[in-house]
């Protein structure tokens, strides 16, 4: 499994067994707590009266930040969810940011999928902001009435979507920055992470077919767009940045505009994960590798004394004689 | 004193018949001043620019400044190493073969003392391919000998 | 092999042979016991012999204690760069908390270097001396081996997932 796939797989097959069960006439009883990445949370509940209704709440670490971006925060979320008959925003849950209530009635297998996208439609607000502001400074520029210089850039907005890690996003004129502050607790995924981020780097200058994906930068100091973020919080040597460089054609589309989207919050999680990987892998070679050094030592172990004289013992007519 | 039961009374006990490095070292006769030292130092410097490394490793085997003190045995190991260091790999194997056995087992001790100091490491390639071509022509008894010497160089 | 590395091992493998010529030595100070003098402290210095460092350049070094009944055999493994620092790291750890199926293998490597090997009288009788000195020039070679190998597998993982990361914004 190379990829991490944006929709969260068991709310999913949650929905998804929900919706099989009430389609055959016996709706479940449900109450799952079900987690994702970045302290997300996501509850799906019944309804305590109608059994086919279901609850579906999400709480993530993000949320305040997401909704500090811009106005309309809500207005996006409803309007993802607009077009499935079935869904509609409700009350939020004791203990939770959003509540969707689903009527397992009128969904289709569709509407499954885009509610196991909540998190990345919640997290894409600030993306879809930047994108829109990038369309306005994109006509700004094209038009020479308003141009007032070459530097007009949008506002810097910053998703706190865990604790010590941030996302900056930046539209300007001609390109959208988006930049991941990141740290690494563990001094070998430190040192592992230098690695797979010097190639996220390298990869795009080395492989041709990959020319028009985002330009990637790494450094340790924060670049200007977010400096003045984190210039007020103690910089500590351990914290890098990598900064995505989008260009128009990243997300000319909705549609290439949602597949950046999940990327781009997926990215932390992504090479994370395959950090991880590599360690059980090597764990595993190690494992390997012990083996044979011990098979070596034993090598060096004097044989027991041969008991094959007494084994050999046979009769004249060739049967094994038994003491 | 918190750890008493650790103290090593032995230490504090003459007759306690514990043995230094020192006790071990053998009576050597030559006594090796200074002034020595300085004149076979140069005496190996002048060898060794005229490309005679067969007088100096002959100066260098025999009678080492085994009684000196630590630091004319630095100063005099220094020049020691550049001699060795100086021998061009291809010569070094008949250079090894003129040797007594005894000049070996002196060889031995500065390549080991060599290996063991930063200068020396920086030549380690130069210094093991000596012991190479010493255990190539005598086997392991330097190695041996070297072992149970308590003298050092 | 290497120019350098075959004359290396051939001094390590030298050394070691000298040096594993044990023999059964109860202490002298305590009584009933009978314990490595290499790794007692205060031990009387007839019992220790000359130590040998051998050395292919500041960064791979073994250095051999040799006493009556036991050899202390450390090697320091070459670290290049932070990687290859903490895959011996990983590495040798990962070996040590194996100690027991290792038999030779001393837990806690000797300050400056990576691993540490204790071979006692009681290892020389229970094994032949020149498989054992087989094994440690093997575990030698391995280890470098297997370092730079996971080296170039992490690399090459990484420029893999980054090039498929980016790939999914080709359009």
């Amino acid at each position: 499994m190379l990829h991490l796939r944006p929709e969260n797989l068991l709310v999913q097959k949650t929905l998804t067994e929900a919706w099989n069960a009430n389609e055959a006439g016996s709706p479940l009883t449900l109450d799952r707590v079900i987690s994702d990445f970045d302290y997300t949370t996501l509850h799906v509940s019944n309804s305590p009266d109608i059994k086919s209704t279901l609850f579906l709440s999400i709480k993530t670490k993000a949320w305040q930040s997401i909704s500090q971006c811009g106005n309309g925060f809500l207005e996006h979320l409803e309007s993802k969810y607009a077009e499935f008959p079935g869904i509609t925003a409700c009350q939020p849950e004791q203990g939770f940011d959003y509540t969707l209530s689903v009527d397992l009635g009128q969904i289709q297998p569709a509407a499954i999928i885009q509610l196991s996208l909540l998190k990345i439609h919640a997290m894409s607000f600030a993306f879809q902001l930047a994108f829109d502001e990038f369309g306005q400074l994109s006509q700004q520029a094209q038009d020479p009435a308003s141009f007032s210089g070459s530097d007009s850039s949008g506002t810097v907005r910053m998703l706190q979507y865990r604790d010590d890690e941030n996302i900056f996003i930046k539209p300007s004129n001609d390109r959208i920055t988006v930049i991941f502050e990141t740290f690494f607790q563990d001094e070998t995924d430190k040192v592992f992470g230098k690695v797979f981020l010097q190639e996220f780097v390298d990869a795009r200058k080395r492989n041709r077919s990959i020319q028009s994906a985002p330009q990637v930068l790494f450094s340790h100091e924060p670049p200007l767009e977010a400096a003045p973020f984190t210039s007020s919080r103690k910089l500590d040597k351990d914290r890098r940045f990598i900064t995505f460089v989008l260009f128009p054609r990243h997300f000319q589309t909705p549609e290439l505009q949602f597949s950046s989207v999940c990327h781009l919050t997926l990215f932390r999680n992504y090479f994370h994960y395959h950090i991880k990987c590599s360690k059980a892998f090597m764990h595993s070679r190690m494992r390997y590798r012990v083996d044979t050094f011990i098979k070596v030592l034993n090598r060096a172990k004097v044989d027991e004394e041969d008991e094959g004289e007494q084994q050999t013992r046979r009769t004249i007519t060739g049967r094994k004689l038994v003491y | 004193m918190e750890d008493w039961r650790r103290i090593d009374i032995d230490a504090f006990d003459p007759d306690s018949g514990r043995l230094t490095k020192e006790d071990l070292k053998p009576p050597y006769p030559v006594a090796v001043g200074q002034a020595e030292i300085d004149s076979k130092i140069s005496q190996l410097r002048s060898a060794a620019t005229s490309g005679d490394f067969s007088t100096a490793l002959t100066l260098v085997t025999s009678d080492p400044p085994y009684s000196a003190d630590q630091a004319i045995k630095e100063r005099y190991f220094a020049a020691v190493l550049s001699v060795l260091t100086q021998v061009r790999q291809a010569e070094i194997s008949t250079l090894v073969k003129q040797l007594s056995s005894s000049q070996t087992d002196v060889l031995i001790k500065y390549l080991y003392k060599g290996m063991s100091c930063p200068e020396g490491q920086k030549q380690g390639g130069t210094l093991l391919s000596w012991f190479e071509k010493v255990t190539q022509h005598l086997g392991v008894a330097p190695v041996v000998r070297y072992l149970s010497d308590r003298n050092t160089v | 092999m290497s120019q350098s590395l075959r004359p290396y091992l051939t001094a390590v493998r030298y050394s070691l042979q000298a040096a594993l010529n044990l023999t059964n030595f109860s202490s002298q100070v305590v009584e009933r016991h009978n314990r490595p003098e290499v790794e007692v402290t205060n031990t009387s210095a007839e019992l220790l012999l000359q130590p040998m460092h051998i050395s292919r350049n500041e960064h791979e070094q073994v250095l051999i204690e040799p006493s009556v009944n036991s050899v202390r055999v450390s090697i320091k493994v070459k670290q290049a760069d932070e990687i290859e620092q903490i895959l011996v790291h990983k590495f040798t750890r990962f070996l040590e908390q194996r100690a027991e199926s290792f038999y030779v293998l001393r837990r806690v490597p000797i300050e400056g270097f990576s691993i540490s090997f204790l071979i006692t009288n009681k290892h020389t009788e229970t094994m032949k001396t020149e498989k054992l000195v087989d094994f440690i020039i093997e575990f030698m070679e391995e280890v470098d081996k297997e370092i730079s190998e996971m080296k170039l597998f992490l690399n090459a993982r990484a420029r893999f997932v980054a090039e498929a990361y980016l790939g999914e914004f080709v359009y």
